[in-house]
This record gives structure tokens, sequence and C-alpha cells, in this order.
């Protein structure tokens, strides 16, 4: 998961906040609970107390009444953690009253130690007792028969602490596994959600893919509302800048139209005049001819070049071309071989492929004797991630060729060869250009059949 | 050797016409759509220069209507948008060659005469019939090699017959090839100007076929 992606951010603020509050609640549940059960542990000491300290000064005598055992059976076991222990305060003589589980040992008064009192009268205090154990005990000061004037006693009824830890303890650990569990769950839920919520940002995805490769020329399908809008706007985008495209081109077919007539008129009126200011009109409207059709090529270039997702197949597109091109050579008795691989689709403007395959076949059918070939094969490219398939289209003539420092020269803007053989001298450039726009490029090599052989590397889709 | 020229730019027609003219053609003449598809479908010409943008009725639409009437003049097509895809709606809709704007009108005018050429079944741009040899790209007419000097109306007959050499030719079809509509045509011209290429060309090249017409004859072996 990369960092800067909406599934990390939903994913990392759950997991803070589930990481933030899980423990907080397991806190408090645990503070709850543990004086919950301290207080219930209390009331029974308290209770326990309230008992004995009634069963046993409860008498018209001087001296305590030792209590009967009913409350507690573990006052019965020795050592058990539950005590009890009344005896007279200040070293006064008096009876001194245990439980039998206390055997011989002692418990100390808080009283003596100057515990405070609360708000009943009664002190608190936890302390090492008998076996090691820590206990709480609860000491009241009390006379028989309640009469402040008889010696005083200290009633202490003690508990074992232990126990009261370890339930609490056990509920620690019980607590922590389930909200452990909790939070285990909530990742596991996090996760689906984001993932399922995230499911039409993956189709948005692939539709754009399609879009690219041409498969497809908007987004399709039903997106979930919030991201509809995005949709409809992706796809008035796509179609505008189509439209665009469209409308550049009809520009610059109307320009081409409005400056070319008179530029013809120009051209034949002063190569009809032999003074020279009409060889510098001649002149100068060459100029401006070479000049209008450089630039409407750039600007048939930048209006084709980078448009989304058109995709053009080979074979519908060099058909008629040939066809075209052995009517207007048919004096000559032209063969155009056409060789095109299954299903090869350029990945651009259809325009622009009848240019490079038009000018290439043209050029090919000027100096070959009898034979043009013309070959497109797919291949994939051999570089990594992106397997981006290649098109590879090969135009071959029977003709004479050129010399490698001939092949070296040709190409470039306005060039020719062979003054005789007309044309403009733009074809190659221009092909050239075209396949450079669309990253690609063109090679010049010799022909197995002699004349020349032009290969376009071109994207394939 | 009628052509007719559809251009509605009125420089760029007039141009034409005069370069057609000079190079031996009779020329008509039309500036709009209609007009031309009318001359093209009811006179016949050996040759139509078309311009493709014109006012009233397209080029392309023209070019379809003519050929879907068994019109099957070559046709050259004149159009500044020189795409592909334009050559080959052109080429499809039943041009036989196509010349892009701006254009020399030396490389118009051999096209031209290839076409006229072909139309007429010869392959090389220079025609023989004999020892009578016509160079179409030159316009020169020899005979053993001696240059025969001709005047224009001298050149359009036997060039129009030199094209025409495997078989006989009727005066009206020369009278219509020959002339362009607005000419005074009258036959007798034409009798007037086989007289005079008789005395210009030795032997009895071009022969009468009585109530048919003219033939070129290879070595004048034959009535």
């Amino acid at each position: 998961m990369r960092r800067n992606s909406l599934a990390f951010r939903l994913f990392a603020t759950s997991i803070a906040w589930t990481l933030l509050v899980l423990p907080l609640a397991g806190y408090l549940i645990y503070h709850l609970y543990r004086n919950d059960v301290q207080t219930s542990f209390d009331i029974q000491l308290k209770k326990l107390l309230t008992v004995l300290t009634l069963d046993s000064m409860n008498t018209l005598g001087n001296e305590p009444v030792r209590p009967n055992n009913q409350y507690e059976p573990l006052f019965e076991v020795t050592h058990s953690g539950w005590y009890w222990q009344i005896q007279p305060i200040d070293g006064a003589p008096g009876r001194r009253l245990v439980s039998p589980s206390l055997a011989s040992e002692t418990l100390p008064s808080p009283y003596q130690k100057k515990f405070p009192t609360d708000d009943t009268g009664t002190r608190w205090s936890n302390v090492p007792g008998p076996g090691g154990q820590s206990i709480r005990t609860l000491e009241v000061i009390d006379s028989p028969g309640h009469d402040p004037e008889k010696t005083k006693y200290s009633i202490i009824v003690a508990g074992p602490l232990d126990w009261l830890d370890m339930t609490v303890a056990k509920f620690r650990n019980r607590l922590t596994t389930a909200l452990a569990l909790v939070g285990l769950g909530l990742l596991g839920v996090t996760f689906v959600q984001v993932r399922f919520g995230l499911l039409p940002l993956r189709r948005i995805e692939k539709g754009l893919a399609l879009i690219r490769s041409g498969d497809a020329r908007k987004l399709a399908g039903r997106l979930p509302a919030e991201i509809e809008p995005l949709q409809s706007e992706l796809n008035a985008l796509i179609q505008s800048n189509m439209d665009v495209v469209e409308r550049a081109r009809t520009q610059v077919g109307n320009l081409a139209h409005a400056l070319k007539t008179p530029l013809a008129v120009i051209t034949n009126e002063a190569r009809e005049d032999k003074s020279t200011f009409a060889s510098k009109v001649a002149e100068q409207a060459a100029i401006m001819r070479e000049q209008v059709s450089h630039y409407l090529d750039r600007a048939r270039m930048a209006a084709s070049a980078g448009t989304l997702g058109r995709v053009t197949p080979v074979e519908p597109t060099a058909e008629p071309l040939v066809r075209a091109l052995e009517r207007i050579n048919r004096d000559k008795g032209i063969t155009i071989s056409m060789n095109v691989g299954q299903g090869a689709k350029f990945q651009g403007e259809k325009h622009d492929l009848e240019e490079m395959l038009g000018n290439l076949l043209d050029n090919a059918c000027k100096w070959c004797r009898k034979r043009v070939f013309l070959t497109v094969t797919v291949t994939p490219a051999s570089q990594g991630a992106q397997a981006m398939k290649r098109l590879a289209i090969r135009v071959e003539d029977d003709g004479r060729g050129l010399t490698p420092q001939e092949r070296a020269k040709i190409g470039k803007r306005g060039l020719r060869l062979d003054e005789t053989k007309p044309g403009t001298g733009l074809g190659l450039s221009i092909v050239g250009d075209l396949a450079t726009s669309y990253r690609g490029g063109m090679r010049l090599d010799a022909s197995p059949h002699g004349g020349l052989l032009v290969t376009l590397d071109l994207p394939a889709a | 050797m009628r052509a007719l020229v559809v251009e509605d730019d009125k420089d760029l027609n007039r141009q034409l016409v005069t370069a057609m003219g000079d190079a031996g053609f009779a020329v008509d003449t039309a500036f709009d759509g209609e007009e031309g598809y009318f001359l093209g479908d009811t006179e016949p010409y050996d040759v139509v220069i078309l311009d493709i943008g014109l006012p009233k009725m397209d080029g392309i639409s023209i070019l379809e209507q003519w050929r879907r009437s068994d019109r099957n003049m070559p046709v050259i097509i004149l159009t500044a948008r020189d795409r592909w895809s334009d050559k080959v709606t052109g080429m499809d809709a039943g041009a036989d060659d196509y010349l892009a704007k701006p254009f020399h009108m030396e490389e118009l005018l051999a096209r031209v005469r290839a076409q006229v050429r072909r139309a007429s079944g010869h392959a090389k741009s220079e025609i023989e019939c004999g020892p009578l040899r016509l160079d179409t790209k030159s316009a020169r007419v020899t005979f053993d090699g001696q240059q025969v000097k001709l005047t224009s109306h001298e050149f359009r007959l036997l060039a129009y017959l030199m094209h025409h050499n495997g078989r006989v030719v009727s005066r009206t079809e020369l009278v219509e090839h020959l002339y362009d509509q607005d000419f005074d045509r009258d036959s007798n011209t034409i009798e007037v100007f086989i007289g005079r290429l008789r005395k210009k060309i030795p032997g009895d090249i071009i022969q009468t076929v009585r109530g048919l017409g003219y033939r070129l004859s290879q070595d004048g072996d034959e009535a």
C-alpha cells in the first residue's frame, strides 16, 4: 500500500483511532470493575463488622460476648485470610476474642497506629496478614453494652486482599484478550471496507486505461453517487478534447485552401513573366509555399499528438491508399504487395497514419521499377513493466535505392535528391516528424529488393 | 484535344485556360460546380481539370455523378487539401490523377498529357506512326527526324489523329474534340486543315476513308 493513497489514509486513520480508543476503553472498564469489586468487598467487611459488633457488644456485662460464627465459614479455617479479633485498647485489661482462623497471631490495630476514622467511625487499612498474605482490615471501637463508661474494645474484621487482586487480575486478562480481538476485528473490517469502498476508483482506473489504449471512448458504467460527477466531467473533457482537435483540423484545412489557391496564381503568373521582378515574386512565393506547408504540418501534428484514445486499424487504412496509388501509377504498372499482420492497430490518429503510409508508398512508387512492398508487423516491446506493443512498418521498393551518403542526407526538409521527379521534397521529413511526435522513429536502409527500405517504429494498440 | 477546366478562382482559371490553350488544347471553362457538371456530362472532353472546392456543387460529387453515368474521360483533380485521405477520396470517386495546390503549370501539363496518352492507349510519351513522331512532352512533330512546323490548329488535328492512330476518326468527332464549345463549328474547316497537313507531311500518311472520316496509315499501302 503506497503512503500517498486513499486506502492508506483510511486505513491509517482507522488504526490510529483503534489504537487510541481501545486501550482507553480498557483502562476505564478495568478501573470501574476494580472499584466495583473493591466496594462490594468493603461492603461485606462492613456487614461482618456490624454483625460481630452487635453480637459481641450487645451484653449487659462488662466483657464482650463471643460471637457465634454463622456469617463466614472461612473464619473457621486457619490462615484462610478471613479473620476477626476483639481486644481491649490502650493495653487495658479485658477479654481477648479471636476467630479460629487467626490461631495464635494478632491483627495490628489501626487505632494504635493512629489511623484516621472515616465518617462512620471505622478505620481501614491494608496490612500483611498471617501466612504472608496481604489483608484488608476494618476496625471499630466499641464498649460492651455500647456504654462509653466501660472498657473500650477494638473490633477488627479482615478479609484477603489477594483474592481481590486475583479476581481483578483475572478480569484484566480477559478484558485485554477481548479488546485485542475487537481491535483485530476492527482492522479486518476496515480493510474490507476500504477495499470495497474504493472499488469504484479501481473501475475508473481500468476505464481510463481502456480509453488510453483506445478500446473505449468514454468512462462507461454506473459509478457511485460521489464520483459520478467526476465520471461525467471526465467524459465531457474527453469529448471536448476530441472536438477541439476536430475543429483545429477543420480550420487548418480552411486556411490551407484559402492560402494555396492565391499562391498557385502568383506562382504561375510570375513564371510567365521573365522580368527580375517576376522572378523575385516567384522565389518569394516558393518560400511562402514552403512555410505554409511547414506550419500547416506543425499545426496538424500539434493537434493530433497526445490526443487520448485514438486507435487506427492498419489494414483498412492502408488498403485504400494502396488502391489509389496503384491507380495513380497504373501507366507504370506497379504492384504494391501488402502484408499487414492480423489485427495490427496503430495507437494514434487515422490521418497521421495515412500521411505516413501515403508519403512512404508514394516515394516508393516514384522510385521503384515495378514492385513496392508494404509489411506491417506487431512486436511486444522487451522493456520491462510497461509492455507497450510496437508497430513496425516497412516500405520497400525494387528501384536503384540510395547510397549510404544519400540516405544520411535525405529526410531533411525540402531536400530533393532528384529534381526531375515531381514532389516538394517534404515527404520523408514529414513522416519522420510525425513518427517522432508519436515517440517513434524512422530508419532508412537498403532493401533486399534493391531499393530503399524505410522502417517506421510506432506505438501499437 | 478538348479540355474542360472547372475552377472557381478567376485568376487560376484564366492561367489554366491559357496554359492549356498554349499546349494545344481547345479549352472550355466553368466557374462553378453546376456548370462544370453540365459541360462534362454533355460534351466529349479528352481531359478534365476539376477543382474540389467549388461553389454550388463540390468536385467529388461532380466526379461521382459523371462516373455513374459512364463519363469516362480522364479527370485530374486539383485541390488545396493535400492530405492522403483527401487524395484517396478523390481517387475512389473516380479521379485519374491528383494535384495539390500550389502546383507548377509544367507539372500539371505533364500529367494532363500523360492522362490523354493513357486514355488513348499509349504508354510512352512519344507516339510513333511510321516515320511520323509526336513528342507529347514538347508538343513537337518530326518526320524522319526533321521537325515539321505546324500552326496550333494543324497541330491539334494531327495530334488527335496520332493519339487515335489505330482507327478511323470521323469529321464530327474531330470537330467535337478540336474546338471549344464557343467555336463556330464548320466541318469544312477540317478539310482545309487536312489539306494543309498533307502538304507539310510527305507521303500519303493521312488517308481519307470515304463516308467515314480519316485515318493515319503506318506505311501507306492501304487505301
